[in-house]
């Protein structure tokens, strides 16, 4: 089990597209750090009335966007890479425990991903609370308490969604369908969900794994329309995509010749 | 040791091997030949866990590969040079192999040196040539120093000088003890490196036989001309030989070398014009066994319409 975890974690960090999925998120950690400076030259700007209503997005929006993005490709490109050049079989003779293995590629993925969007979202929200300072921006003026809340479920979807692509690409096996799907789930299921008749549009906007994460612990400041689920409930439907994917995938891959 | 036991494996409908039976033994190169689409990589496939047996059974050191804890250090098996991820550096490569069998680092750079790529340890594998590739996956089988080894097709794509290193790394490893199963579609580079050879056609066990045993039963008795062939034939025939007419004339005699009828003929004065051994090659051996298996056969003639 160790050797299995090391080992995929080894390969994990000598593949080149980890490299620029890290650099993507890196890239778009300063951008958060160059939309708060803009928020702040902004808010300099406005008159007393305006700055009444006026309403920005937070700091870590940049990488509220893009991490479920890095999320997908990471997660399909885990196994999936390995099929298009046949290396899978290199690596199920060396680990020929399918479980065993299955559990190693899906925890380093999921662990990486998740380190990395916590690490960068820290960074990000941080400097840029600095760089707004006491300016009176509702998205950057939220209790400490809830803007980590925020960002640690943030991150958590991120893993999530991670897991939830990986589970997909041991079972689709091919790493243009895995993203295709993926990104269909993050960005077109929501605008055909909208087309439903009330109230079914918004019920199953909510329950996408993309919107899941502003209604377990939203952005502080924000106002609403982040959905209808209550925050245990979008947990809950949060692990079921987790588990249905992961098993799912699991199944494929230990039954299925390599 | 490698057993196979009534191994059959079907992909849908096709059967690519078919209650296949063989052992490979210890401290010999054993050719696994057969033409393409035999089911050869199939058959390894099967042994290292990577397809599931439709039925039977294929071991290794009488167990199941799935069952190996760290299999690298029993088994070293190169199945397809060219399953590598090109991003990674080629030492790399060898790291997590030897990592998830917890095999130390410094193996690796032995291993490297051993097939000539250390010059090139720091270089990602997508740069390789198809002979680096080749010596690659062979360094990566050798990692765990293991009593089996399995190639699958080792000489393609190397050139003369790799193909001879090839050749006397397997021997070596056989004269080490170890057991060594390559698979081919050429019988004159089996002819040069195995003891034995496995020959299957149609997922079919054809020949479990040693190189010399082939080359025996192969030999087509010796073609003899004489003006005097009912004399000749019956001397050769007392002394043991069986004699067979040709329509031109001539004999075919087995059971007799060349020295023993050229000894014959001049002891009785029966004076010979040709004395031709005629013993077959074992590629034309191979040919001929083969021939009714061959997946993708061309039409030797092709009728005019």
């Amino acid at each position: 089990m160790i050797d299995a975890f090391a080992a995929e974690w080894y390969k994990l960090r000598t593949v080149r597209s980890t490299v620029a999925i890290l650099g993507t998120v890196a890239g778009f950690m300063l951008l958060c750090l160059v939309w708060s400076w803009y928020v702040a030259r902004y808010w300099d700007g406005l008159s007393a009335a305006r700055r009444a209503t006026a309403q920005a997005a937070a700091a870590e929006q940049p990488l509220a966007v893009s991490l479920p993005v890095c999320a997908v490709v990471l997660g399909a490109l885990a196994l999936t890479s390995e099929y298009s050049s046949g290396m899978n079989r290199t690596t199920l003779a060396a680990l020929p425990r399918r479980p065993t293995l299955f559990a190693a590629k899906a925890g380093v993925a999921g662990a990486l991903m998740l380190v990395a969007a916590l690490a960068s979202l820290a960074v990000g929200s941080g400097a840029g609370h600095v760089i707004v300072g006491d300016r009176a921006v509702p998205t950057f003026q939220g209790p400490a308490a809830d803007v980590a809340a925020h960002l640690l479920w943030l991150g958590l979807t991120t893993a999530a969604i991670t897991l939830v692509t990986f589970g997909l690409g041991a079972v689709l096996r091919s790493t243009a369908g895995t993203i295709t799907a993926g990104m269909a789930i993050l960005f077109v299921l929501p605008a055909l969900a909208q087309l439903l008749p009330g109230p079914w549009d918004e019920r199953v906007w909510s329950a996408l794994p993309g919107n899941l994460s502003n209604q377990i612990a939203g952005t502080p400041g924000s106002s609403g329309g982040h959905g209808v689920l209550d925050p245990p409930v979008a947990v809950a439907v949060l692990v079921a995509y987790v588990v249905v994917a992961l098993g799912a995938g699991a199944y494929s891959f230990a039954r299925r010749d390599a | 040791m490698i057993e196979v036991r009534e191994l059959t494996k079907r992909y849908g409908g096709t059967t690519a091997v078919d209650h296949l039976s063989f052992v490979v033994r210890p401290g010999t190169v054993t050719g696994f030949l057969g033409p393409n689409g035999a089911g050869k990589s199939t058959t390894m496939r099967v042994l290292l866990g990577l397809d599931k047996a439709t039925s039977g059974a294929a071991l290794v050191n009488g167990d199941r590969y799935t069952a190996l804890r760290r299999p690298m250090r029993e088994v070293g098996a190169l199945l397809d040079a060219g399953a590598v991820q090109g991003g990674r550096r080629a030492f790399d490569h060898l790291g997590w192999l030897a990592r998830s069998n917890g095999i130390g680092a410094r193996r690796v750079t032995e291993v490297l040196e051993q097939v000539g790529l250390a010059g090139v340890a720091r270089k990602r594998v997508g740069g390789f040539s198809l002979g680096m590739r080749q010596r690659l996956g062979i360094a990566a089988a050798l990692l765990g120093d293991p009593g089996v080894l399995m190639f699958d097709e080792p000489v393609n794509g190397l050139d003369p000088d790799g193909v001879r290193w090839i050749r006397e790394l397997m021997r070596a490893l056989a004269a080490d003890g170890r057991t060594v199963l390559i698979s081919s579609h050429l019988m004159s580079e089996m002819e040069l490196t195995a003891d034995r050879l496995v020959i299957i056609g149609r997922g079919r066990l054809i020949a479990d036989t040693s190189v010399r045993e082939l080359a025996d039963r192969f030999r087509r008795g010796v073609l003899v001309r004489s003006p005097r062939p009912a004399e000749l034939t019956a001397a050769l025939t007392a002394a043991g030989g069986a004699v067979e007419p040709m329509p031109d004339g001539a004999v075919t005699v087995t059971g007799l070398d060349v020295a023993a009828i050229g000894d014959m003929a001049a002891a009785r004065g029966i004076p010979l014009y040709e004395v031709t051994s005629h013993s077959a090659s074992l590629e034309e051996a191979y040919m001929e066994l083969t021939a009714d298996s061959t997946e993708f056969g061309a039409p030797l003639e092709r009728q005019a319409s």
